[in-house]
């Protein structure tokens, strides 16, 4: 603790040095609101439904300091209001920053791009592996990010958290913190390619672990003992004039000291084709999910699905999505959805 | 499954057709540019100018901060800096700058509706850079890339 007080001296001092410049004036409010409806043919039902709300402030608070906050208003059961990114950027130097707050884990580029702004995304809803909670999507705590350096425009965050079963308590539950390191490349515009590792000491009890999604892990009813996890993911990104294909895989391992550990694995690969001179992408996605049996901390459901799609982008604030949606779950069986969506910036 | 597969083509036959929606006819105006600074460098490639615009570079050598100033997409002027600049649609151009600020990786560039303000703009901050079309009165802003006052 005490190495850390000379940095947030710092930024005490380079705050004062810059603050009064007339930049506060200097915030805006954008979000994302959406509409779905869709047609589920197992249960031969059609449903309306309201997306979620986000809201998300950036502010130039100074020459050095600035500010992004993002908060989303849904309905799940009941009107919940969820605050999903509270990041202070402090810029050391050239493209170096550092970051405070509750950050999007850069542990993948779905996570890391898209998340709540369903606008961009280039398929209706987040690949499965989402559903499944095989990574962290958020963390508490302090990273630094250097991006676009030099001619591959090179990146890197490297983060340190309070860690999952943390959730967003200003108090960690343990002294270890979850560490993230992640690199990407850019070698030409519209492509990325990254590489990430994800360390988390997950411990018990496991009440306060963060929940995203329809899938809460298993872990909060069964274990009884800390988990360590260890999350590996790789990402391909091209989304050039014409053809769009993004891919990501993840291999997570969790252990504990009384096992040996297990490797469960997801991947998806999106494609979409952009037609010239046309506001319309269809697309296709594939996701897979295989999770080791002898895994105590997932919620076991192998998952193969796949989406067919096309993507109406009547401008950049107002994409129309039609999908057929199909997925085949270990656990629950075959899904077959026809789903709409209009998704909006504002 | 068999049901699963009946439901897959009529969407293959939508998506198969979508490519026959033409799409509005972009109009772009037969300027050319010119780059104006406040400070930072006046001497750029076009490379370099590209990698500014797409707010890939937050500061100068000097250590100022990078500031973008831009002409609304639906000005002449705007759209036609999306595609000589930005090698975009006036809506891609909007959309990339929408997920770039969503990210938290860049600070969004200061759109205006003429190049009056834009300069006005850019001359009263320091790091600021901007595109115009007009030859501004005083050429002490005016950057050169690739070794021309205009492109």
């Amino acid at each position: 603790m005490k190495r850390l007080i000379p940095i947030y001296f710092l930024l005490f001092c380079a705050t004062g040095t810059t603050m009064g410049q007339g930049l506060l004036d200097d915030t805006q409010i954008r979000g994302f609101v959406h509409f779905d409806s869709y047609y589920d043919y197992e249960n031969k039902k059609a449903s309306f439904g309201v997306g979620e709300q986000d809201l998300f402030i950036t502010s130039t608070v100074s020459d050095k300091v600035s500010f992004l906050g993002e908060s989303v208003f849904k309905y799940s059961g009941v009107f919940q209001a969820s605050i999903e990114r509270i990041v202070i950027k402090y810029n050391v130097k050239g493209n170096h920053n550092l970051l405070f707050g509750k950050h999007h884990t850069p542990v993948n580029y779905w996570n890391d791009t898209y998340h709540h702004g369903r606008v961009l995304f280039p398929t209706i809803d987040r690949p499965k592996f989402f559903e499944a909670a095989l990574f962290p999507i958020h963390t508490v705590g302090a990273s630094i990010q250097g991006q676009n350096l030099g001619e591959l425009n090179f990146g890197y965050d490297f983060m340190i958290g309070n860690g999952l079963s943390a959730g967003d308590n200003a108090v960690d539950d343990n002294r270890l913190k979850s560490v993230t390191a992640a690199i990407h490349v850019k070698p030409k515009y519209g492509m990325r390619i990254g590489l990430s590792a994800y360390y988390d000491h997950i411990s018990v009890p496991f009440s306060n672990l963060t929940k995203h999604g329809p899938v809460i892990v298993s872990a909060l009813d069964t274990i009884t003992y800390d988990v360590h996890q260890l999350v590996y993911t790789a990402s391909f990104a091209y989304f050039g004039s014409n053809y769009e294909l993004l891919s990501e895989g993840t291999l997570s391992r969790n252990s504990s000291e009384f096992d040996q550990g297990a490797i469960s694995t997801s991947f998806y690969v999106y494609f979409g084709y952009r037609i010239k001179d046309c506001k319309w992408v269809p697309y296709t996605r594939f996701d897979y999910i295989n999770f080791d049996e002898d895994d105590n901390y997932y919620t076991i459901n192998d998952v193969t699905g796949i989406v067919f799609g096309t993507r109406y982008e009547h401008n950049y604030r107002t994409a129309i999505k039609f999908e057929y949606q199909f997925a085949d779950y270990q656990t629950t069986g075959v899904s077959n959805v026809l789903k709409t969506q209009i998704a909006i910036g504002f | 499954m068999k049901n699963s597969i009946r439901w897959i083509f009529p969407f293959m036959v939508l998506f198969l057709m979508t490519g026959a929606m033409p799409r509005e006819e972009a109009i772009v105006a037969d300027e050319q540019l010119r780059v104006i600074t406040n400070g930072g460098d006046k001497v750029m490639t076009f490379k370099s100018l590209k990698k500014i615009m797409r707010g890939e570079k937050q500061r100068w050598s000097d250590g100022k901060k990078v500031t973008i100033a831009l002409l609304k997409t639906n000005t002449g002027v705007g759209e036609l800096t999306a595609k000589k600049v930005y090698g975009m649609s006036p809506g891609q151009l909007n959309k990339y700058w929408l997920g770039l600020v969503f990210q938290g990786r860049a600070e969004a560039p200061h759109f205006f509706i003429s190049e009056e303000l834009l300069i006005l703009y850019v001359n009263s901050t320091p790091g600021a850079i901007g595109i115009i079309s007009t030859d501004p009165d005083s050429s002490d802003n005016l950057a050169t890339v690739d070794g021309k006052k205009v492109f």
